[in-house]
């Protein structure tokens, strides 16, 4: 029986380290964080989706709150801003971009104010004076304030209202006094009654760390005063100054000047680390397909009331990224998108010590590449988790325990259920059958059908390889593991000739198509060609084709089985998601040893798509929609009349793949098989062959234990009655409960194993 | 001295009886081991023969996860 070595440790100290470039750059495909359209116009970086959202769901009061953020005078801003975000709205591609600027003063009239002002705040210890008035000293004021410095204002004006009311005539009445009212809210110290020269500057300009003024002020005082945008700062004088023209312009101005505050403050050089200011471009990728409502909310003459306000903002579909979201239920159990996860996934093959708290995750993928087709960037999350299983494979860091079954299945194939013959008759043939060895766990009498016809039909002879493709190893990361298999296979395959290989299953004609040299077809290709055989099932009903992960790219697999099923008279019927686009069945990667949590949701969404019968053209995806309830067939069964076992467990799937080989090798090459023969007998009971199948114990398992209680008699008695038998196999010590039925019959109640090895401890 | 942990205990009152001795199982000494870790435990052991008895509850619950918690390590 083979065995897989266990990692020796868990304290090795190596890390094998993948360049943090290469997987930034993978990662930077994924456009998941960038901001949307409207944001990134808005040279204030407002939060226009989150604004939005907030208004649409009817809670004003965070709306405004939001906008604040960016506007401490809001009123004013949504009255002079030329929102720039409303052109760029993605809804103008298929109607009336969002009325961003008419909802903002909505809210900026009509919501709650949250009453900030009353909050004890502590303040910072610089302080800064604005001399002047008008839009800029204004806003710049108001982002201070926002700031916590101490703050002076000096103006030539006698109050507020006066100060105010410079350069603000646009504002009525109303609105005049709703932004009073928010200027007498903010702790500003004003000195009023101001006649600003050269001389009045120098003097005031002493009592504060920082100094601030309009250009007018600016230029009266230094007439050569230029001022360098970027920092609003004429450097010379250290001043901080205004520029420009407009209420935007002064708005981002106060911005950006506040920034060059806060570095004046701490005496650091204003140009540094100062992020992206303004308005920036973003590769933010956003389906329309369900974008609907597409003209705007009228506009009366004054303005939104909040009704329309919610439902105007109600119209913003929010955008944002989430194709392969939508598409892979194993990314929605995350929760996470690919850009993200990439990195956590990356990260955690960096640990050296601790936890590795990603491992379930890396393992859960399926390695379908079904997210690098729908997503917009190609995003190629097999990629990173198969690069990362490989890594930590490397750094021996990667758990034996997920894979170990899978692992030691696909070394079963290759081994105790292997088979590679000639045609009985032949030397060397012109072809060799590799129908996979999912087709002979799952439909060994399929595979014996299809290979009959095979022979009977194509000149040259076929040869017979019953094995693994080799995938199972290469999912689990483990390349050297993949290497010996590939290697094996070539030696086994080049003992044929260059014969071409008929492979009964495209992740098998995928994988083969890697390594060997000989040309690889896949049966359907064959079939296409030499016709259906005489027989062949007639399904004149609709059914639901599901295409493997394995065929992915690959049109003319898609295409061919497409003819044979409609010449077999079935009716397909379409289903989101299908050819390239189509999800894995849940086998693929071994998430379904890995996560069976993980692998059952991705299954029961591929069933989603339909309420039809299932065909498909993987054995893997036929087993587990079976499983799963769902009728399902493999166009083989169609094609050659012999149908699949329906869902065998796991020591049925060992039980037929030895038993095709045995019976194959009696029929067509006249040899009889050494049996092994048990002196004892063992039965079941239906309990315990449900357990075993659900925590992967074979009856291979099962009866080595029993072997070994045949031959020392170690065994407990328990309280019920039952008999307790151990025995180490491989790295998990398995332990049946069973009782005695006569001299040499058991009967198997209970099963159960752990990975822990237990001894006795003196003393 | 050091006082000595023990991660688990079971006691089997009695109950359980080793078949090839034909004498109960008693409170003894033992450990598990995984990856290069140690855990002291009492278990379920015959006096006379040594066998070390892990009942189906722990197997499943506790030295699962001990398991689940080292491989990831
Ligand atoms: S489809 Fe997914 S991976 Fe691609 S950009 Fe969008 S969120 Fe990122
Ligand atoms: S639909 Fe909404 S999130 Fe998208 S660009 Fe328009 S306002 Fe912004
Ligand atoms: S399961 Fe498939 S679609 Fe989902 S992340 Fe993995 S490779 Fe992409
Ligand atoms: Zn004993």
């Amino acid at each position: 029986m083979s065995q897989i070595q266990e990692r020796g440790s868990t304290h090795v100290y190596k890390v094998n380290r993948i360049s943090k470039e290469e997987i930034d750059s993978m990662a930077e495909r994924c456009v998941y964080e960038e901001p949307p359209f409207c944001s990134a116009a808005c040279p204030l970086k407002l939060d226009t989706r989150a604004m939005l959202r907030a208004a649409a769901a009817g809670d004003f009061k965070k709306a405004l709150q939001l906008y604040e953020k960016v506007a401490p005078f809001p009123l004013i801003l949504s009255m002079g801003c030329e929102a720039p975000c409303e052109g760029v709205c993605r809804l103008c591609e298929v109607g009336d971009g969002v009325a961003v600027r008419a909802v903002e003063n909505a809210l900026a009239r009509c919501a709650p104010q949250s009453r900030t002002g009353l909050v004890f705040r502590t303040k910072k210890r610089k302080t800064a004076a604005v001399f002047g008035s008008g839009l800029f000293p204004l806003f710049l004021a108001g982002e201070l304030e926002k700031k916590a410095y101490p703050i002076t204002v000096f103006c030539e004006q006698e109050d507020l209202a006066a100060f105010l009311h410079c350069e603000t005539p646009f504002l009525d009445e109303e609105a005049f006094a709703l932004e009073l009212g928010r200027l007498k809210g903010k702790d500003i110290d004003f000195v009023f009654g101001c006649e600003i020269d050269a001389a009045f500057f120098e003097e005031k300009r002493a009592q504060f760390d920082v100094v601030c003024a309009s250009a007018r002020v600016a230029k009266t005082v230094f007439p050569d005063a230029v001022c360098d945008e970027a920092l609003m700062f004429f450097e010379p004088q250290k001043l901080v100054m205004g520029c420009g023209e407009g209420v935007m312009a002064a708005a981002f101005g106060a911005k950006k000047a506040a920034l060059t505050v806060d570095r004046l403050a701490q005496n650091l050089d204003p140009r540094n680390t100062r992020g992206q200011e303004g308005a920036i471009e973003t590769r933010l990728y956003t389906d329309l397909g369900e974008a609907k409502a597409l003209r705007r909310v009228e506009l009366p003459a004054g303005g939104y009331d909040l009704d329309r306000a919610r439902k105007e903002a109600a119209r913003c579909i929010q955008c944002h990224c989430e194709e392969c979201l939508k598409s892979c239920a194993y990314l929605r159990h995350y929760k996470k998108h690919p850009g993200l996860l990439a990195r956590e996934i990356y990260n955690n093959t960096q640990i050296i010590m601790g936890d590795h708290q990603l491992n379930k995750p890396m393992n859960a993928c399926t390695l379908c590449g079904q997210c690098t087709v729908v997503c917009p960037n190609g995003f190629d999350m097999a990629h990173v988790c198969h690069l990362a299983r490989q890594n930590m494979v490397s750094t021996d860091k990667m758990p034996l325990a997920p894979h170990e079954f899978a692992l030691l299945d696909m070394l079963f194939s290759n081994d105790e259920a292997f088979l590679c013959r000639p045609q009985p008759g032949y030397e060397s043939c012109r072809y060799v059958f590799f129908p996979g060895c999912q087709a002979a766990a799952i439909a060994p009498e399929t595979v014996k059908a299809a290979y009959a016809d095979l022979c009977e039909r194509l000149e040259g002879g076929v040869a017979l390889l019953l094995g693994c493709c080799g995938a199972i190893g290469d999912w689990a990361g483990r390349y050297e593991m993949t290497e010996q298999t590939r290697a094996f296979l070539d030696r086994e395959l080049g003992k044929l000739g260059e014969a071409t290989i008929i492979a009964g299953c495209p992740t098998c004609r995928k994988e083969l198509s890697d390594f060997v040299s000989a040309p690889v077809t896949g049966i359907w290709d064959v079939l296409e060609t030499i016709g259906l055989p005489e027989g062949a099932e007639k399904l004149p009903r609709p059914m639901a084709l599901h295409d493997a992960c394995g065929a992915r790219g690959d049109e003319a697999t898609q295409t061919a089985i497409r003819d044979l099923a409609a010449q077999l008279g079935c009716e397909l019927a379409d289903t989101p998601y299908s050819g390239d686009r189509s999800p894995c069945c849940g086998y693929g990667g071994l998430t379904a040893y890995a996560n069976r949590e993980v692998a059952a949701e991705i299954t029961e969404q591929c069933l989603e798509r339909s309420e039809l019968p299932y065909l498909s053209y993987c054995m893997a995806c036929r087993d587990r929609f079976a499983r799963q309830g769902r009728e399902s067939r493999h166009l083989l069964e169609l094609v050659y009349g012999a149908n699949a076992c329906e869902t065998p467990d796991i020591s049925e799937k060992r039980y037929n793949r030895l038993t095709l080989k045995k019976e194959l090798l009696r029929e067509l090459w006249q040899e009889e098989p050494i049996e092994m023969k048990l002196d004892f007998s063992v039965e079941y009971t239906d309990e315990a062959r449900a357990m075993m199948d659900e925590r992967m114990i074979l009856t291979d398992d099962v009866i080595a234990v029993l072997d070994e209680f045949h031959k020392s008699g170690e065994a407990i008695l328990d309280e019920d009655g039952l008999m307790v038998a151990r025995r180490r196999v491989g790295n998990a010590t398995f332990w049946v409960k069973f009782s005695l039925e006569g001299e040499n019959a058991f009967r198997v109640h209970r099963a159960y194993s752990h990975r822990m090895r237990v001894e006795k401890r003196e003393g | 001295m050091a006082i000595e942990k023990n991660y688990y205990t079971i006691d089997p009152q009695g109950k359980l009886l080793c078949v090839k001795c034909g004498v109960p199982l008693i409170k003894g000494k033992a450990k598990f081991m995984y990856l290069d870790n140690g855990f002291p435990v009492e278990l379920p052991v015959c006096p006379s023969c040594g066998f070390v008895y892990v009942p189906e509850e722990l197997a499943l619950g506790k030295v699962a996860s001990v398991e689940r918690a080292l491989e990831d390590k």
